[in-house]
């Protein structure tokens, strides 16, 4: 194919890619490469892969090459191919249903995200997107709240209409901070730090380009930039296995860059991402934060429990003792379908209650054990008010948000971002030694205004606490709100991977060519700091 | 006659679908019976709304919803409110359910069954199509370019409009008629001698006795035998453990313009005797031919023409024209296959590279995984054997350094690179291993160490346990 070989295709950026194509058919002012049957024979063909790149093109997708494995791809990566697909293929009347699109979006790439949007929407498409963007939402035709809040407090539509009838609402959260009523207060003074920093010197893995920067320590440091300009590549690929390095976990030592200097004054490193907790469904929020333990306790210490001398390991559901055996603590037995899916069946000996009869005779203020898991966090957290241990757990969980979620939900069934606030609730309870580094990885990824506003509020206070926080964060909100900002860029692929701007948020909105610093500018306009 | 009538009945029968979906939003009230009022009119179902009724999945509160066809709709609100379990649980698993039992019963038992949504009723569902975040695929096969299907459309353009290269002189291979041929041979300057030569040989050790007795009773008079030519009356003798080339002379000519007839009779046979291969050696001296080409270019431009087309003669006359009628480079004997989209799939065993089968990279054991912390002392340094109870891998390391001057204890940066290398990717030479043996005193043998990355690389391969190979997958 004239001078192109398939991988003159395939490993170069789609953006170069559809420059060769171009250049092929003669688009960019020289002659066609090929000749004339073989152009005769290509051209349906050319034409196709054109109008396919330049979807990718349209999606943001740009900086990726066609021989990038769909494994190595981000989820919001996978979701804009599939889009652009979707767009090639031309479809109407079609229903699609989308999950927050926009997650992981840079400013700048979720304005070209909403064109192909209303786009597929022009060719005679309905499409339903479950978003908490700010842009996405204003952008909508019609709009559905559904609330007021989460869990047995929500499931309720509480604003249908277009996006007057939204701000207009006063039930509805989302409206509320939409319309400035509610908001995240800009902090009027960001914090000085330790006056101790992280040293990183000549990073150069994928597309860094032999990067010097300081991470300053005892701040909440955001580490912002455009989709592919090497965020990741910083903090997961070279930050993160360096520490863990140097905190003695057999990981060598990453060799795209110096040894850090500066390690003395931090003790560890947590990184909160959104993993789940826990694969087996035998885990669950209440064995995740170690409340259940205190809960086993306080059982085994009733009086019921000790004239009958059960031990704490009778009120696990985990393990032989008290559990109900015909379902192993489960509550429910799967019985497998073959070709219909499985079918999961209340348990007839215990009805659900995953004990055994004489386990269940124990009573906690009227309450026996299976009762309690039953509980949602705000429940226990009112329940146990009076047992410290236990409220003290009960009460980061409700802090972080997770208010309404069962003791007892197990772990398979609890979403990324809902795990990642396990986590942190967690790291919160736990006593701090104030010089742990926390890697947190978009916590706001799925989360509305309200929730955003509540996370933000708990990582402010890891970092009261002395802790560092280094946070890679597309939001807005959350950027105004952080002591010190790295801005990688200009652009994703190959023309990313340098430090645009390092600062204050005020420091950064000034520069020039940060196009994070730009949409910064805008919005602490309209969230000025109080007082 | 009936052709006007089914419409009618049609219609009948979607008024009473309409007539339904009336009663059912009867909570809707006035808006929704207007729309169906010129929903019917239209004759069409032209329904610009999707009612849902009684949605009761996960938390949802028995909710009665009308949402507007083509149009951007977004579901929000806080999390865990049951936005999802209303657009996914509740619209796309109804929407999918449809399709899918519509399927038969054959084609539904290889999709995942989706189960019924807690809602009394959807209308004016469309087809649903999910773009959600989870569904990438954990397949090395799977790329970009791949789920984007643009692959396809390259690997199609490849395989009909591509030009195959030899991959060794990058000169271009296609397949030829004898026509072309002619033409080629045809250009040739007047005057000049050649011969057809017919490869049957080529690169093959033996004797080719029976072969060569066979060309001669077929009627061959000469052959060429790595690059002489001999009378096949004459006793040819080859060194029974030397490779030969061994081409047929087919015919010998010289170029004048009525041999046109003959050539291509003797093209011919030589094609037929060579698999596709044809070879013309041109015997005219080089200081003759300096001169002639250059009186043939001026006298004829028709024919210089012809012959720049498919390679320029020039001031040089080639000693050689090969040809072949298959996708071939004559001089390699690099063989292709028709050029076909699947040849330019990694995923197809046509196209893919045989070693990694397409993948484009191995597993292969990282030296400095094995090894992640180089201050450690020799023997704990290499992280799979260190927290090994078996003696047999510290007294393999020992062995080596005895035999290569290290000490086991030293820590693994203080060695030379070229010790590092040895314990790494193994020793060069034969060396004595002491094993020690709780039965026997101790006893040894000689023999190459393997080094530790092709001891583990082995191990992974070999290992049928999955445990196994979990842990040194780490």
């Amino acid at each position: 194919m004239g001078p192109y070989n398939i991988l003159d295709f395939t490993s170069v950026s789609i953006r170069d890619c559809l420059y060769n194509i171009e250049d092929v058919k003669g688009e960019n002012g020289g002659e066609p490469l090929l000749n004339k049957k073989q152009l005769a024979i290509g051209e349906l063909v050319l034409k196709e892969i054109k109008a396919r790149l330049t979807f990718l093109l349209d999606v943001g997708l740009d900086y990726l090459t066609l021989d990038r494995t769909a494994m190595t791809l981000s989820g919001g990566e996978a979701q804009r191919i599939r889009l652009a697909t979707q767009i090639g293929a031309g479809l109407t009347g079609v229903l699609y249903v989308l999950d927050e699109p926009s997650i992981g979006l840079h400013q700048r790439d979720n304005e070209r995200l909403l064109k192909t949007l209303s786009h597929l929407r022009s060719l005679g498409n309905t499409l339903i997107v479950v978003e908490h963007d700010e842009d996405t939402i204003r952008a909508a035709d019609h709009i559905v709240d559904i609330g007021p809040k989460a869990g047995v407090h929500g499931g309720d539509i509480v604003v249908q209409g277009d996006i007057k009838a939204l701000l207009k609402s006063k039930e509805s959260l989302t409206g509320a901070y939409l319309s400035g009523r509610e908001g995240i207060d800009t902090p009027s003074e960001r914090r000085p730090g330790n006056g101790r920093a992280l040293q990183i010197r000549n990073a150069h893995r994928n597309n860094l380009e032999n990067i010097d920067v300081d991470i300053p320590l005892g701040k909440f440091v955001c580490i912002t930039g455009v989709s592919g300009s090497g965020k990741s590549t910083l903090i997961n690929e070279l930050l993160y296995p360096a520490l863990q390095h140097n905190f003695g976990s057999k990981v060598p030592e990453p060799s795209q860059m110096k040894p850090i200097k500066g390690l003395k004054a931090l003790d560890k490193a947590i990184v909160i991402d959104q993993s789940p907790i826990g694969r087996t469904p035998r885990s669950n929020p209440a064995t995740y934060t170690g409340v259940f333990d205190v809960i086993r306790d306080l059982f085994a210490e009733t009086i019921e429990a000790k004239a009958r001398g059960y031990k704490r390991g009778q009120f696990s559901f985990n393990v032989k003792g008290g559990r109900c055996e015909a379902c192993g603590g489960q509550g429910v037995n799967v019985i497998a379908m073959n070709f219909l899916p499985d079918v999961y069946v209340q348990c007839e000996v215990c009805k659900g209650a995953r004990y055994n009869r004489e386990t269940l005779q124990v009573k906690y203020k009227g309450k026996t054990i299976s009762d309690v898991l039953n509980m949602t966090a705000e429940e226990a957290l009112h329940f146990f008010e009076n047992i410290h241990k236990a409220a003290t757990r009960l009460q980061t969980m409700v802090d972080v948000g997770l208010g309404y979620i069962r003791l007892g939900q197990t772990a398979p069934t609890l979403s990324g971002g809902e795990a990642q606030r396990m986590k942190l609730a967690s790291e919160l309870a736990r006593r701090s030694t104030g010089k742990t580094m926390y890697l947190i990885d978009e916590p706001t990824t799925g989360l509305s205004f309200y929730d955003v506003h509540k996370l933000l509020d708990v990582v402010q206070r890891l970092v009261d606490k002395g802790n560092s926080v280094v946070m890679i964060e597309h939001n807005l909100d959350v950027i105004r709100c952080c002591d010190w900002i790295i801005d990688l860029g200009p652009e994703g692929g190959d023309r990313g991977g340098q430090i645009i701007a390092e600062g204050t948020p005020e420091e950064v909105a000034q520069v020039e060519n940060s196009y994070t610093g730009h949409y910064l500018k805008h919005v602490l306009e309209q969230h000025p700091s109080k007082g | 006659m009936p052709q006007s009538k089914t419409p009618k009945t049609a219609k009948t029968t979607r008024k009473s679908s309409n007539g339904k979906a009336s009663s059912n939003g009867r909570l809707n009230g006035k808006t929704s019976g207007k729309t169906i009022g010129k929903a019917a009119k239209l004759t069409k179902l032209s329904d610009d709304l999707i009612r849902i009724r009684g949605a009761r999945q996960h938390n949802l509160k028995d909710i009665n919803l009308d949402l507007p066809r083509n149009q951007m709709i977004v579901f929000t609100g806080v999390s865990g409110s049951g936005k999802s379990s209303l657009a996914f649980d509740t619209i796309f698993a109804e929407g999918q359910r449809r399709y899918v039992e519509s399927l038969s019963a054959y084609a539904r038992q290889f999709l995942g069954q989706v189960d019924k949504p807690d809602v009394d009723s959807i209308e004016g569902l469309s087809p649903a199509i999910s773009i959600d975040q989870k569904s990438t695929s954990h397949n090395p096969r799977s790329t970009v370019g791949t789920v984007t299907e643009i692959y396809d459309y390259l690997r199609l353009l490849y395989g009909r409009a591509g030009q195959p290269h030899c991959p060794h002189c990058d000169r271009s291979i296609a397949p030829q008629a004898i026509d072309q041929m002619l033409d080629q041979v045809m250009a040739l300057p007047d005057r000049t001698r050649f011969q057809i030569l017919a490869p049957v040989v080529r690169g093959k050790k033996g004797t080719h006795a029976k072969l060569l007795s066979g060309l001669a009773a077929e009627g061959f008079v000469r052959v060429r035998v790595d690059g002489e030519i001999r009378d096949l009356s004459d006793n040819i003798e080859l060194t029974k453990n030397k490779t030969h080339d061994i081409e047929v002379v087919v015919d010998r000519l010289v170029k004048k313009d009525d041999i046109q007839e003959r050539l291509a009779d003797s093209l011919a046979t030589c094609l037929k005797r060579a698999e596709g291969i044809a070879i013309i050696d041109i015997l005219e001296d080089r200081k003759k031919a300096d001169v002639v080409p250059l009186k043939a270019k001026s006298d004829d431009k028709d024919v210089a023409t012809a012959a720049e087309s498919e390679g320029d003669y020039g001031n040089d006359l080639p000693s050689e024209l090969v040809f072949s009628e298959n996708f071939a480079c004559p001089e390699h004997g690099a063989v292709m296959d028709e050029l076909s989209p699947r040849l330019f799939s990694f995923n197809s065993p046509y196209g893919a590279c045989p070693d990694c089968h397409g993948l484009g990279s191995h597993r292969r054991f990282n030296a400095d995984l094995v090894v992640p912390d180089p201050s450690l002392p020799v023997y704990a340094a290499i992280a799979p054997w260190s927290d090994k109870d078996n003696t047999y891998y510290f007294s393999l390391l020992y062995s080596v350094g005895q035999a290569y001057g290290f000490e086991i204890q030293s820590p693994w940066n203080s060695l030379t690179d070229e010790q590092r290398d040895i314990i790494l990717h193994g020793s060069p030479d034969k060396i004595y291993i002491e094993t020690d043996s709780r039965y026997r005193d101790k006893k040894g043998y000689h023999r190459k160490y393997d080094g530790v990355l092709p001891i583990l690389d082995r191990q992974y391969r070999e290992s049928s346990s999955d445990l196994y190979k979990q842990k040194l997958e780490k």
